[in-house]
């Protein structure tokens, strides 16, 4: 077997006293403690930026969910099912706002077999819309991690070599029926490349503890639901990309968006190529849209990849979406507000600065408050002040 | 109707880059900077009459810095009555809006008496003013009563000529707090015309998907010529985008264009949307293409297949045509 170094488990740590963390001061408030919770709980997320590491910005991930016996526990409201399902609506917005040139496909695994539920694709419509009807699915048998990440490793096994290729499995049996023996699967996605991951929501099981290890993944198991969220978020940013991912010169076609309207003469109502395959549309029959510039054929969102001819379709801010991976901002310095001289004002949003804290920017020095700081590398990654001296340079 | 608890916070941007006002001047003496203020306070005036509960804010947009107007950070509001501001108007005027005007002149009087252009840099630091404005509105958000709800605008008008160019920005950020749910709107009006360089597409691309995130709406108002970026900021965020053609009616297209908010813009007739250009500019040439090549790694866009890249100086593997084997041919038989 394996010679990993057996890390403590859990329940062979000492005792946790939980109630020794709350203090109170002289006049027997909690409020100083509680406070000062909020603000670790704001701060939790440590923002390490990986530097100059090249990452893998194209990404095809597949998320296998299970649909086993075990997701019907209610120990996550008002059940596993519907909570995990939830939060993969959220994940799927999310990804495809940090990674617009990126595919998610979905499959499911229950009763010993696995089937996707939604194939490949760059729009996040489809996929919302299959976890929405998916809630009302019934949960019965084991689950089949050999089927499911064989099903999955067909459609990767395909993908071009620069493009990363990623399972992520939510896993909350402690058991999994397969056909055939999983260790050599494990080895073929290692040759293969494909990185898995899993997130556990029972315990910790042995087999998945190895097959994300053998393929360079991440394995985590949940405490609660805002723990799930928090893990779930955790893959929604680009991995590094492992060395032996080809960089490739990747052909794209960049339409025009073309806006007809009724009183325009040469403007014929046409199909865009999407609708040919899904029913449950209406009509289809639009004016305007954008036209693949080599086989013009049309669509009426992007990003897609022409189903004629096979050019991949982007518009130029979708790729703008992804250049703050590109230039990470650094993290602020934390310093005590006692500490600060200046002025007391936060240079961002021009508001008192009343935390315990003020932050630095390490660049061009200029003080923001806790709130400001959060929004600016959550939402904003670039600070307000740098452009500033940038510009004056 | 808007209710009690609907905050309309809208933020106007001005720019007043004072090497394009000083072209401005020269070229048609009857439309200045201070013509173009008292536009903007006529448009921030109606704004704060609208409805009780409406706020404002305006930034200047200069070329090394970006400074909050109003409200200033020494001022608060509870220092309207006594002190030395000018309290009680001779005229009757609503008190929150002459102590406003009050106080923009002279702080847009201090910034114009205080900043000295130096070095080359002549362009308006729009995104710099628009990542300011994104910040506030993020803080008084949080300062929010619970149960309100917040809807805001920046309304950015701004000269964007190709050269180096005056950029006005009105930033109307309108805050309406409704009652139906923490809706925060913020319109970003930003008007830009100029060129930029890399670093601050790259940082203006940000601040606009930043925006579109928190639903704040970018109105953009150009005085001179048409820009790109700024097309591309209102579509991406659902902001109107207007080119004035006539200077000095810029009250009146203020006024009718740019002062309702959101909701009640689908009942109006307003200027049709622009027709965006999305195709992207070529890293070698800085031509327009429709079909072109990315680099996987930098995601650098060329006209033509190269095997370096030039940014991250990547070597890329060539595809080559597959080799096919000979396959055995069966001999036909004569018969």
């Amino acid at each position: 077997m394996d010679e990993e170094p057996e890390r403590a488990k859990r329940w062979e740590g000492g005792y946790e006293r939980t109630w020794e963390v709350l203090k109170e001061d002289e006049s027997g408030s909690l409020k100083a403690t509680v406070e000062d919770i909020l603000f670790q709980a704001k701060r939790k997320r440590v923002f390490e930026s990986h530097g100059q590491v090249r990452l893998g910005m194209m990404r095809h991930l597949y998320v296998v969910i299970d649909s086993s016996r075990t997701m019907e526990d209610q120990d996550l409201k008002p059940n596993r099912l519907t909570s995990t399902l939830k939060l993969m609506e959220f994940f799927v917005e999310e990804y495809f706002d940090q990674n617009p040139i990126s595919q998610i496909g979905i499959i499911t695994t229950k009763n010993k077999r696995a089937e996707k539920l939604t194939d490949l694709a760059g729009n996040p419509k489809k996929h919302v819309a299959a976890l929405k009807k998916a809630v009302g699915s019934t949960c019965l048998g084991e689950p089949s991690l050999y089927n499911a990440l064989n099903i999955a490793m067909q459609t990767l096994k395909h993908m071009p070599g620069h493009t990363s290729r990623e399972i992520l499995i939510i896993f909350s049996s402690l058991t999994t029926c397969d056909p055939a023996n999983i260790y050599e699967l494990i080895k073929t996605l290692k040759e293969l490349k494909i990185r898995v991951s899993v997130i556990g929501l029972s315990a910790e099981v042995r087999v998945c503890t190895i097959l994300t290890r053998e393929t360079g993944g991440s394995y985590n198991v949940i405490l609660d639901e805002s723990h799930f969220k928090e893990l779930l978020m955790l893959h929604v940013k680009p991995p590094p990309a492992s060395s032996s991912s080809e960089c490739s010169l990747i052909r794209m076609g960049f339409p025009q968006h073309i806006i007809a309207s009724v009183s325009d003469q040469d403007a014929k109502p046409s199909f865009s190529m999407s609708h040919l395959e899904s029913v449950d549309e209406g009509p289809g029959l639009t004016l305007g849209g954008y036209y693949c510039p080599q086989c013009r054929a049309k669509y009426t969102e992007l990003p897609v990849e022409c189903k004629v001819c096979g050019l991949t379709l982007v518009s130029a801010p979708h790729l703008a979406r992804s250049f703050h991976h590109l230039f990470p901002l650094d993290a602020f310095q934390e310093s005590p507000l006692e500490e600060h001289t200046g002025d007391r004002f936060c240079q961002a949003c021009q508001g008192e600065l009343k935390d315990k804290s003020v932050f630095t920017c390490p660049a061009c020095s200029s003080v923001f408050c806790t709130e400001c700081d959060l929004f600016i590398h959550d939402t904003l990654h670039c600070c307000p002040a740098c452009i500033h001296t940038q510009g004056a340079s | 109707m808007a209710s009690e608890d609907e905050v309309s916070l809208l933020v106007i941007v001005v720019d007043v880059n004072p090497i394009w006002w000083g072209q401005q001047a020269q070229r048609e003496p009857e439309f200045n900077l201070s013509k173009c203020l008292d536009a903007v306070m006529v448009m921030a005036n109606s704004h704060l009459v609208m409805t009780r509960t409406n706020k404002l804010a305006i930034i200047a947009s200069h070329c090394q810095e970006s400074h909050f107007l109003y409200p200033n950070k020494h001022w608060k509001a509870g220092d309207v009555a006594g002190d030395e501001v000018s309290s009680g108007s001779g005229d009757g005027k609503y008190e929150l809006l002459s102590v406003a005007n009050d106080l923009v002149a002279e702080e847009i009087r201090n910034l114009m008496a205080r900043t000295q252009v130096k070095g080359h840099q002549t362009d308006t630091l729009l995104a710099g003013s628009l990542a300011k404005a994104l910040c506030y509105i993020h803080r008084v958000s949080k300062e929010l009563e619970a149960g309100q709800d917040m809807k805001s605008r920046i309304l950015v008008s701004s000269w964007f000529p190709f050269s180096s160019a005056v950029y006005f920005c009105i930033i109307f950020v309108q805050m309406s707090m409704g009652i139906f749910g923490l809706i925060i709107y913020y319109i970003l009006q930003v008007v830009k015309a100029a060129e930029d360089c890399a670093l601050q597409y790259m940082n203006f691309m940000n601040v606009i998907f930043a925006a579109q995130k928190q639903n704040i709406l970018i109105d953009a108002c150009v005085l001179d010529s048409d820009s790109g970026l700024l097309q591309q900021a209102c579509d991406i965020t659902g902001g109107l985008y207007l080119k004035i053609p006539q200077k000095t009616a810029l009250a009146q297209y203020l006024l009718w264009v740019f002062l309702p908010d959101a909701d009640q813009r689908s009942q109006l007739v307003l200027p049709p949307s622009v027709h965006v250009d999305y195709r992207a500019a070529c890293f070698c040439h800085r031509n327009l293409i429709e079909i072109g090549y990315v680099c996987s790694v930098c995601l650098s866009i060329f006209c033509n297949f190269s095997p370096i890249c030039t940014t991250c100086e990547t070597a890329f593997k060539i595809p080559l045509p597959q080799m096919m084997k000979p396959k055995k041919k069966k001999l036909k038989t004569a018969n």
